[in-house]
């Protein structure tokens, strides 16, 4: 028996479908099941989904893979710092990770939309456009149009306010200070209480 | 290779700027040097430049009221001229200063943002002033400008000069204003010279005429 027996284009098509049964990675394909870490340690307060259901917990539906991954090693390493997240850092291992990154950042985000249209339409401006007068940059420059982040900066569309709200606050005085390069510091030391509530509101009906 | 080629290509700083007390024109401090030695990357600056776009905006167009330079096509000397000095505090720029710092960009990030800019074309829409005494400030430039930013304010690369075509005009005017008053120091001596006698309503003659000029960005970078 020689590979003779097939036509040459017939093999191609032999192997191109070898290929897709094995590796069924495609968009529109069905999620990926969710890591047992993820059930057993994440899921309770940031949602099965990572759409969790109070603001003192962020969604991380959507979240940029390598973001995440960031926060949870600076988490495990004293960089950031937080009373609930302490309480689960026992268990996390380091080799959990990327799999709770991956896992949540093909999760789709279910965008709350604000009641409070007036904070909301004062926010875009400061996202569009920031604030010449004191040297607030538009926040869309890094965080992306529609609040979606990428690989180098988080998104912070669909966010619940109160969260957004709490961690701008928190780089302003410093107590959280895992910004790469201080800029994020620098940008929150220059908005007012008003500006970055009304920043939060608009963020949380984005996606 | 480009790189190599800049040390013969530029000019040495002027000793003239030893005798303007408190300024510093071009002063080849180490991290300068590194910059315009670096072999900027293009793709990598567009991805550094996320964190400036907030303020110099999508595209490095700035903004019509001048808050905020248009960047687009500037020569990539003048850009690590200019974000050098701002580092080495040698241009006070406070607003500028967390995004462009150390912590914030490397060396290489510096000389890739560069890189970009310097390839991106500057549109049409830049803001310009009243327009009625374009005549006047026709004849200044002529007098005093155009040795050095060149007959279509295109500026000179190799001499640190920025690109003055196309520049929004409230940014012109309020710039040639701080080098004339002494906030603004890390000027050529000759450009404070040239100005120093201006009133303002010359600066704004002068500037109208500069963010009408225009220029194609250069063909190669330095």
């Amino acid at each position: 028996m020689t590979f003779r027996l097939l036509p040459r284009r017939h093999w191609q098509i032999v192997v191109v479908t070898a290929a897709v049964t094995c590796f069924p990675v495609s968009p529109g394909a069905a999620q990926p099941a969710a890591p047992e870490v993820v059930k057993t340690l994440c899921a309770g307060c940031h949602g099965a989904d990572g759409n969790s259901v109070a603001p003192t917990f962020p969604k991380l539906a959507g979240q940029s893979a390598a973001y995440l991954e960031k926060q949870l090693l600076d988490y495990l390493a004293g960089r950031r710092r937080g009373e609930i997240m302490a309480s689960i850092l026992p268990q996390l291992n380091k080799s959990d990770v990327p799999g709770i990154a991956a896992f949540y950042a093909a999760q789709p985000i279910q965008p709350a939309p604000t009641e409070n249209a007036k904070a909301a339409a004062a926010g875009k401006k400061i996202y569009d456009d920031g604030n010449v007068d004191s040297g607030v940059p538009a926040c869309g420059g890094c965080h992306g149009d529609k609040g979606e982040g990428n690989d180098r900066y988080p998104r912070v569309g669909g966010q619940f306010p109160a969260y957004t709200l709490i961690q701008m606050q928190e780089f302003k005085s410093g107590k959280r200070n895992n910004d790469k390069g201080k800029v994020m510091r620098a940008v929150a030391e220059r908005m007012t209480d008003a500006e970055m509530q009304a920043v939060s509101e608009y963020l949380a009906a984005l996606k | 290779m480009a790189c190599f080629a800049f040390a013969a290509a530029v000019s040495l700083p002027s000793q003239a700027a030893d005798s303007m007390p408190g300024y510093i024109w071009n002063e080849m401090y180490p991290e300068k040097l590194q910059a315009l030695r670096a072999q900027g990357d293009a793709k990598r600056g567009a991805v550094a430049f996320e964190g400036c776009q907030g303020c110099h905006r999508a595209g490095a167009l700035g903004r019509v009221d001048g808050s905020y330079p248009r960047l687009a096509g500037q020569h990539d000397t003048v850009l690590i001229k200019q974000m050098t000095d701002v580092r080495a505090g040698i241009r006070e720029n406070p607003k500028m200063l967390p995004f462009a710092d150390k912590e914030a960009l490397s060396v290489q990030e510096i000389a890739d943002i560069a890189a970009y800019l310097r390839s991106l074309p500057p549109s049409t829409d830049n803001g310009v002033g009243p327009g009625d005494r374009l005549a006047r400030g026709a004849d200044l430039y002529t007098r005093d400008c155009r040795s050095c930013h060149g007959a279509n304010g295109e500026g000179d690369a190799s001499r640190f000069y920025p690109r003055v075509a196309g520049q929004h005009f409230k940014y012109l005017f309020r710039e040639v204003v701080q080098i004339r008053d002494g906030g603004r120091r890390n000027s050529d001596p000759r450009m404070l010279n040239a100005v120093r006698g201006y009133s303002n309503d010359d600066v704004s003659a002068v500037a109208d005429h500069m963010a009408r000029l225009r220029a194609p960005i250069s063909a190669v970078g330095k």
